[in-house]
């Protein structure tokens, strides 16, 4: 076993030995660098069997075999079990004084039917669950994980469990995996045949010995070596040779048949036991969204702290300064220089209000501390006075808070232009798992999402969250808004 | 008015202060212009916890402290404002902020309007508006912001009694509201004390508040009026 010598280190195209990924050792690593290149491939052959990556397939193939040859042996569990059963029934009308014969067939064939029932309704939640187990073999032994399938939904009633187990198609799929998995795993087990036996042959020379102090005139049966080809036997010390090549040869071959079978098992796997392709791009989709969203709530989080503790506070020092200035100028001081003091000074608090607006608008800072306060100070600035409650036990994402109070402000605003109302009712609260946010006004009615208004941007901002916006505003009022929201994006 | 008056502030007396703001450049500017006033920075510090401890350990006539400070940037300096209210009541606290939230002026009041102060930071580019909210404040009055007031008329659910008074009784009653004393009144409208009197008679009678002597009292009157 010369060849372990780093004679090939990063040279072959990915023998069974390198690890995925190319973790092969840094090209600098040793290797005479003009190896010719039939030498690397056989270095790279030879070591593969003894390899971390080769112990890993041979260990899932093993693994796969084992858990193939359960779903094999099931339909013989079940015949036999259904055979027990149909003599079972069979025997009791069979009494003395009646024929048999017909008498058997009848419940032989009910019990048939039923196991044939109970059969599809356990396929695919068993599918489901073996399935699971083949992924998390996979996942553990041979890298990247396959997601797993959509949850089976949930049914109300016998009725409706009984159709969503029939209906499963994740379920189904995998139960047809372990259907096409038979013919994978005979090459699994091929595969673990060449790791053992070819191991077993390679020892042959080394016990061969043991036997040799039999009394002279003996016959000596051949021992028989197996191959993949078939066997043949061995009857002296020179055979053993001829068992140890063979044994050697198979241990090579074992990583390459390994790796075969398990590359074809996870396609399989990838094909039937993962998410179909559609919902996981929208799974994929709806996650990349929520995270869109997410980002850009913090983002104009972060945006309206900039601004509060640099511009804002700047332009408010300004001020400060320049009222501080005024105050100092005497009575000498020449008006036309009083008149620019006063103008600067007069600039700077305009300026700051109407960066205050800016800001407020970016992010209201007071829902920092919750949709409950934003939403007082919001209703305290609107024209017609509003009642406010808020229930809320437990704080929704801040995204969801932005897009709520924003959808608040938007309604109130509304309702003070448009409306010509009194009074203005604003509920929050928690109804079924998601934030519900109803604004009612006694005003003129009328209000339509098609006509503008902003109600169609209210409806665009809560689509981004999948939030609905219902509108209830017959002309002559009243006009009642209700905006439905999921506590996370 | 003038940096070398020399312990005469707004109120007639220097007024020792505690400053508890997070920005330096506003922190200093604020001292500078309170000493500038002729009153006394016994410290400036940049949190809410420096801030009851500087209280608890000079008693300053007034603290002011912004709302938005470390470490989480939200309100500890209206909490840290609130146990002070409750712990030191001897000292008055005047809560500066760049936003105004009705909510935390409700908090900040509670039913007790005797040195206290709420104000937008931007009032503290008038400057003598602001020296006097502050002498205000360190004297056990009360000075609310023109747009908590105004926010507070804008939402009141006595609309109709608010309405039932003249223009000038209006302005009145806003800066009843926003703590000020008839001498002050009169100074902003600029009119004598007893026109302002007879305003406040006026008001008090249409609302139908019974009439208080006390100027905290009667914010609060006006106050409760507003938001009940």
């Amino acid at each position: 076993m010369g060849a372990f010598g780093p004679v090939n280190q990063g040279a072959a195209d990915e023998p069974p030995g390198s690890a995925p990924g190319g973790r092969a050792a840094p090209p600098t690593a040793l290797a005479p660098p003009k190896a010719p290149a039939a030498l690397t491939a056989a270095g790279a052959a030879l070591r593969a069997p003894f390899t971390a990556r080769a112990g890993r397939e041979l260990l899932f193939c093993l693994a796969e075999a084992a858990l193939g040859l359960v779903v094999l042996a099931a339909p013989f569990a079940l015949a036999g079990l259904g055979l027990v059963v149909g003599l079972l029934a069979g025997r009791r009308p069979a009494g003395p004084g009646s024929p048999g014969q017909p008498v058997v067939f009848v419940p032989a064939v009910a019990v048939l039917l039923v196991i044939l029932a109970l059969l599809a309704i356990a396929l695919p939640r068993t599918g489901r669950r073996l399935g699971a187990a083949h992924r998390r073999l996979a996942a553990r032994l041979l890298g990247p994980a396959i997601g797993a399938p959509a949850p089976p939904r949930p049914g109300r009633g016998l009725a409706g469990r009984l159709g969503a187990v029939l209906r499963d198609g994740p379920g189904w799929r995998a139960a047809a995996y372990l259907l096409l998995q038979l013919p994978v795993m005979v090459a699994e087990i091929y595969a673990v045949f060449f790791a053992a036996v070819g191991l077993a042959n390679l020892s042959y020379p080394f016990w061969w010995p043991l036997f040799r102090n039999h009394a002279p005139g003996t016959v000596l049966q051949p021992v028989p070596v197996l191959t993949p080809f078939g066997s043949f036997g061995v009857a002296t010390l020179a055979g053993t040779a001829a068992a140890f090549a063979a044994g050697a040869a198979m241990l090579l071959a074992a990583p390459w048949v390994a790796r075969g079978a398990a590359a074809a098992d996870c396609w399989l796997m990838h094909r039937m036991l993962g998410p179909p392709r559609l919902a996981q791009r929208v799974a994929d989709l709806e996650q990349s969204r929520a995270l869109a969203v997410q980002d850009s709530a913090a983002l104009l989080r972060r945006l309206e702290r900039d601004l509060h503790d640099g511009a804002q506070i700047r332009l408010a020092t300004l001020a400060m300064n320049l009222g501080m200035a005024r105050e100092k100028l005497g009575a000498d001081t020449d008006p036309q220089v009083r008149e620019l003091v006063d103008a600067a000074h007069q600039g700077a608090k305009d300026a700051l209000v109407e960066l205050r607006s800016l800001a407020r608008g970016i992010h209201p800072p007071a829902l920092d501390n919750g949709l409950a306060d934003a939403l007082a100070t919001l209703a305290a600035g609107g024209a017609p006075p509003v009642d406010l409650s808020v229930h809320l036990p437990e704080r929704p994402a801040p995204e969801i808070e932005t897009i709520a109070y924003f959808c608040a402000a938007e309604l109130l605003a509304n309702a003070a232009k448009h409306s010509r109302a009194n009074r203005v009712a604003v509920d929050l609260r928690f109804t079924d798992g998601a934030l519900e946010l109803r604004v009612s006004d006694d005003g003129a009615g009328g209000a339509d999402a098609a006509r503008g208004s902003g109600l169609a941007g209210l409806r665009q901002r809560a689509r981004t969250v999948d939030g609905r916006v219902e509108i209830v505003s017959p002309p002559g009022g009243p006009t009642r808004v209700t905006v439905t929201l999921p506590m996370h994006a | 008015m003038t940096a070398s008056g020399g312990g005469r502030g707004d109120g007639g007396r220097p007024v020792r202060v505690v400053i508890a703001e997070d920005a330096a450049l506003f922190r200093e500017g604020l001292a500078r212009l309170i000493t500038d006033r002729g009153h006394q920075v016994a410290a400036a510090v940049g949190d809410a916890d420096a801030l009851l401890a500087a209280v608890a350990e000079h008693h300053p006539d007034v603290a002011v402290a912004d709302v938005r400070m470390p470490p989480t940037h939200t309100d500890e300096g209206l909490r840290a404002a609130i146990e002070l209210r409750r712990d030191h009541p001897g000292t008055g606290v005047l809560v500066l902020s760049q936003y105004i939230e009705t909510r935390y002026a409700a908090r900040l009041l509670e039913g007790n309007a005797a040195g206290v102060g709420y104000l937008l930071k931007d009032r503290v580019a008038d400057v003598a508006e602001f020296a006097d909210a502050l002498a205000r404040v360190a004297a056990g009055g009360t000075a609310l912001d023109p747009e908590v007031v105004s926010q507070l008329v804008r939402a009141s659910r006595h609309a109709d009694g608010i309405a039932a008074l003249t223009p000038r009784e209006r302005e009145v009653l806003a800066l009843m509201a926003e703590g000020r004393s008839n001498a002050g009144i009169a100074a902003a409208l600029v009119v004598t004390g007893g026109v302002v009197e007879k305003h406040v008679a006026s008001i008090f009678g249409k609302l139908g508040l019974p009439p208080s002597e006390a100027d905290n009292r009667r914010v609060l009157a006006v106050l409760r009026y507003l938001g009940s």
